[in-house]
């Protein structure tokens, strides 16, 4: 092989993760095994959101040397699926560790059937080098629950490539013949053969970039679900490649107070021109919207019927539908907080309460009744509108253990339980 | 026919004097017993069912379980009733007469010259006191339409009464066929068989170890409403096939108060209903009930506390269906920390989903229907200014299959065009139908809060 890719072998780390799980209803640590690669002499490590989620407690980075060193995260973004880590350099120094980094290539002049090679940690198999084609190269592919439970995918399109990957390359590098970091292996559909899916380096340098600056990627939000037009532009007597189908509009979003209603097809996005024909050609229509600073304004040109509209929005934050999770060991209880898109998602009237993740069987949450997917709304007389509140009421009965009333919906219907010590 | 009844008073007389043995009570007894065939008609296929009932009366009047229809199932659906006698394969016609809201029961009416031999239940002595622990019972369970609907006797013991909230008893074992009467050792009618509750079992296999199922017997039943639960209601047949009238409270989502959330809030000794949803304009919101408020007590009556918690639930929606349309109560209510007492005039049900007008488009391969007061609850729409119409069925395999639509859909808006009643809705669609030039349609539908736009190719 050549010099580039032997260089690239010793950039690829295994990721060794241990984290925080409040699914059944108690804090547990759980392990994961996945891949990464380094980027930089100061030690930044480039791997999935799925692989290192901020529950982590414990990164441990191994290095093409088969030396172990711990390492931080630095950023986190599951909508790229992209986690930044950085590992330990003062053990770097101590230890005297070498280490290479990988160079980037450009994701934009891959062509379909070029040779590609994905290095990573399948199923633990520390050091494992597939190699296959560059599938498609323009790959949509959006999943509200994606990354552990949280959405990805609406701002990117993915590299398909049939290099095999399993569960454990997720986070190594999709690399060219010369060595270059074309892609982040990503995922591959569980029982399909060799369709495996990598986020573009392209992507993958921008969102890196922010990390390292702030630690997390801010977008905007407008509440609007696009969908492509495909074969509908004559129903819309539209002319040629122009157009976008809004399929849906979230209710009570910046897109529904301006007027958009489903049905609408918007023609331009601050005056520029949309062509939303293809499924490909949504993710960038979307980021075009979620790369303004959160607050600004998006001018929307829709075609309704016959009529031509302008219509304003002003955005607000991109927010995930995963909330803050949280355990209350002595009740046996895990919870989320209810966010605004969870509320949205399940026709809740705000972003009151708590989601029941899990209970644990014997203990006051289980036996008052609580069952997971309940919302608390109410514990005694006060409303659990943030998560803090109800850690209060939580300090305050581990001090003084009282009976509490605790007011709870599931499927939209009120119930009241108690929580006794 | 007074000849019939004279004899039939005569072998009552002969009852009670002495036990006549169990053979000849069972036979005798059998006259009050039918197997109910019909057939649901929908849009593609008929399901046949065969239920069983017990005749009520010298109009030929047959009881039917309530579980018997689902319902959905629009009454012109029911079609060819034919009611036939244990041992026979000889039936008669019947016509549908509706289900009773309060019972549940489901009405119908044998032809004239097919009553013949038939006798009410009613014409046998009734317990003169309600059937104790250990006490045994029989009745009667027919085999399928195979097998003639030929009789069985079955019998078992009284092994616990319950208020479900009616009085009724389970026995240690199955002791009739759902719907149909059973006797104590005399031939006094106890009761009338309910559809059997589930039962928890292990499945053991070579894969499985001890995985938890329920099963419920559907032929045979072991749980009994008694007589003095029956009999009072038995008048009770639907003046129309829509069961009407029906008296409307419109609180939905009612949830029980368990004991520990009593006990808590200082109520021990009853209960109590959450109610979770109010519809607009409804004659609890015109009352001024509202969500989170726990009703306590109706008519003064506190609610009692019942096992298991949800029957208290049951309780309270009987307590509403036995009263009429117009009807006042009064109810006392716990908000936050204070009582309220409320006035309240029942209303009238609005429309049921098997009363709601629906269209079957055959070439379209789907049935849409009116949008309904209970649709805008689950929608979250306030009720009146709700648009569109519902999916109620699609054809498999259809142009709308192909396309994504799904039963309970909510259509907003057909070929780009705001659907504002169920008219204009069959209107568009009869029009799309009857035009062979038409290649596809757009629907824009709701379903879980989100909406989607939906082409559909024709042909």
């Amino acid at each position: 092989m050549s010099r580039g890719f032997n260089r690239l072998l010793d950039a690829v780390v295994r990721i060794d993760v241990r984290e925080i799980e409040f699914n059944d209803g108690a804090k547990r640590i759980t392990g994961g095994v996945g891949s990464g690669v380094i980027i930089s002499n100061d030690g930044l490590v480039l791997t999935n959101a799925h692989v290192v989620s901020p529950q982590a407690v414990e990164i441990s980075v191994t290095l093409a040397s088969l030396e172990r060193v711990n390492a931080k995260l630095v950023g986190w973004d599951h909508w790229t699926d992209l986690a930044l880590l950085r590992i330990d350099l003062d053990a770097i120094k101590r230890r005297n560790l070498r280490f290479a980094t990988a160079d980037f290539g450009d994701s934009d002049d891959l062509f379909v059937g070029q040779t590609v090679f994905a290095v990573g940690t399948p199923h633990g198999l520390t050091r494992t080098v597939t190699r296959g084609i560059i599938s498609n190269n323009n790959r949509y592919f959006e999943d509200s629950r994606g990354v552990n439970g949280y959405e990805t995918g609406a701002f990117n399109t993915w590299l398909q490539t049939d290099a095999a990957i399993n569960p454990g390359n997720s986070g190594g590098p999709l690399v060219t013949e010369d060595g270059k970091v074309v892609g982040i292996n990503s995922r591959g559909y569980v029982g399909a053969d060799n369709l495996g899916f990598a986020i573009p380096a392209k992507v993958a340098r921008t969102v890196a970039a922010t990390l390292v600056k702030e630690g997390a990627v801010t977008r905007s939000y407008a509440g609007i679900g696009f969908r492509e037009l495909q074969d509908l532009e004559r129903f819309y007597a539209l002319s040629a490649n122009t157009g976008v189908l809004v399929a849906n509009i979230d209710v009570g979003s910046p897109a529904a107070k301006a007027g958009l209603r489903a049905g609408d097809v918007v023609l331009t996005l601050n005056g520029r021109k949309v062509d939303g024909r293809f499924p490909e050609q949504l993710p960038p229509i979307q980021q075009s919207i979620a790369s303004l600073p959160a607050g600004s304004a998006v001018k929307v040109g829709v075609k309704r019927g016959d009529q031509i509209v302008e219509l304003s929005a002003v955005t607000e934050k991109l927010e995930s539908r995963v909330g803050e999770e949280w355990a209350f060991e002595k009740w046996g209880l895990t919870v989320r907080k209810v966010s605004r898109a969870y509320a949205r998602e399940n026709q809740l009237t705000d972003a009151t309460g708590v989601v029941v993740l899990g209970v644990q069987p014997g203990y006051p949450a289980a036996e008052a009744g609580l069952a997971r997917g309940d919302i608390i709304t109410k514990v005694g007389s006060k409303t659990i509108a943030e998560l803090v509140q109800l850690k209060a009421l939580y300090e305050a009965y581990e001090a003084a253990p009282e009976p509490q009333l605790v007011e709870a919906q599931r499927n939209r219907r009120i119930s009241l339980y108690v929580i006794k010590p | 026919m007074s000849l019939f009844r004279r004899s039939l008073f005569a072998l009552a007389l002969a009852v009670t004097a002495a036990a006549a043995p169990l053979p000849e009570l069972f036979h005798e007894r059998l006259k009050s017993v039918v197997a109910v065939e019909f057939f649901i008609q929908a849009e593609t296929e008929r399901q046949p069912v065969t239920v069983l009932g017990t005749v009520i009366d010298d109009a030929g009047t047959v009881i039917l379980p309530g579980a018997a229809i689902l319902p959905s199932v629009a009454p012109a659906q029911l079609r060819d009733f034919k009611v036939y006698r244990p041992g026979s394969t000889e039936s008669s016609a019947a016509v549908y007469l509706g289900q009773d809201a309060f019972t549940g029961w489901h009405f119908v009416r044998i032809e004239e010259k097919g009553r013949a031999g038939l006798v009410p239940v009613t014409h046998w002595r009734t317990m003169t006191a309600d059937p104790v622990l250990s006490d045994e019972l029989w009745g009667i369970g027919l085999r399928n339409k195979d097998e003639d609907f030929q009789p069985y006797f079955l019998s078992s013991r009284v092994a616990v009464m319950m208020k479900l909230p009616q009085k009724t008893v389970i026995l240690g074992t199955d002791v009739a066929g759902p719907g149909l009467p059973v006797f104590n050792a005399a031939g006094e009618l106890a009761g009338l068989a309910q559809t059997s509750f589930g039962q928890n079992f292990l499945i053991f296999s070579r894969n499985q170890r001890g995985n938890p199922v329920v099963l419920v017997n559907v032929e045979e039943s072991s749980v009994v409403l008694l007589a003095s639960e029956v009999l009072p209601n038995l008048g009770r047949v639907p003046k129309s096939v829509t069961g009407r009238p029906i008296a409307w409270f419109g609180a939905y989502g009612l949830q029980p108060m368990d004991p520990e959330v009593a006990k808590l809030l200082k109520l021990e000794n009853q209960s109590g209903v959450v109610v979770s949803d109010i519809m607009k304009s409804s004659p609890a919101d015109q009352a001024g009930l509202q969500e989170r408020d726990i009703v306590l007590a109706i008519d003064g009556q506190p609610l009692p506390r019942l096992k298991p918690d949800r029957i208290v639930v049951s309780y309270f929606g009987q307590a509403i269906l036995r009263r009429q349309p117009a009807d006042t109560i009064s109810l006392s209510v716990l908000r936050g920390t204070s009582r309220v007492e409320l006035k309240l005039k029942l209303g009238d049900e609005p429309k049921l989903v098997r009363e709601a007008d629906r269209r079957y488009f055959e070439k379209l391969g789907f049935t849409v229907r009116e949008f309904l007061f209970n649709d805008s609850i689950m929608h979250r729409a306030s009720p009146g200014t709700a648009e569109g119409v519902m999916v109620h069925f699609i054809k498999p395999g259809s142009g709308v299959a192909t396309a994504g639509l799904r039963p309970d859909d909510w259509v907003r808006e057909i070929d780009g065009a705001e659907i504002k009643t169920y008219a204009q809705a069959t209107e568009r669609l009869a029009a799309i139908e009857a035009d062979q030039n038409k290649a596809e349609f757009v629907l824009l539908v709701s379903r879980g809060g989100e909406t989607q736009v939906l082409r559909v190719k024709l042909n």
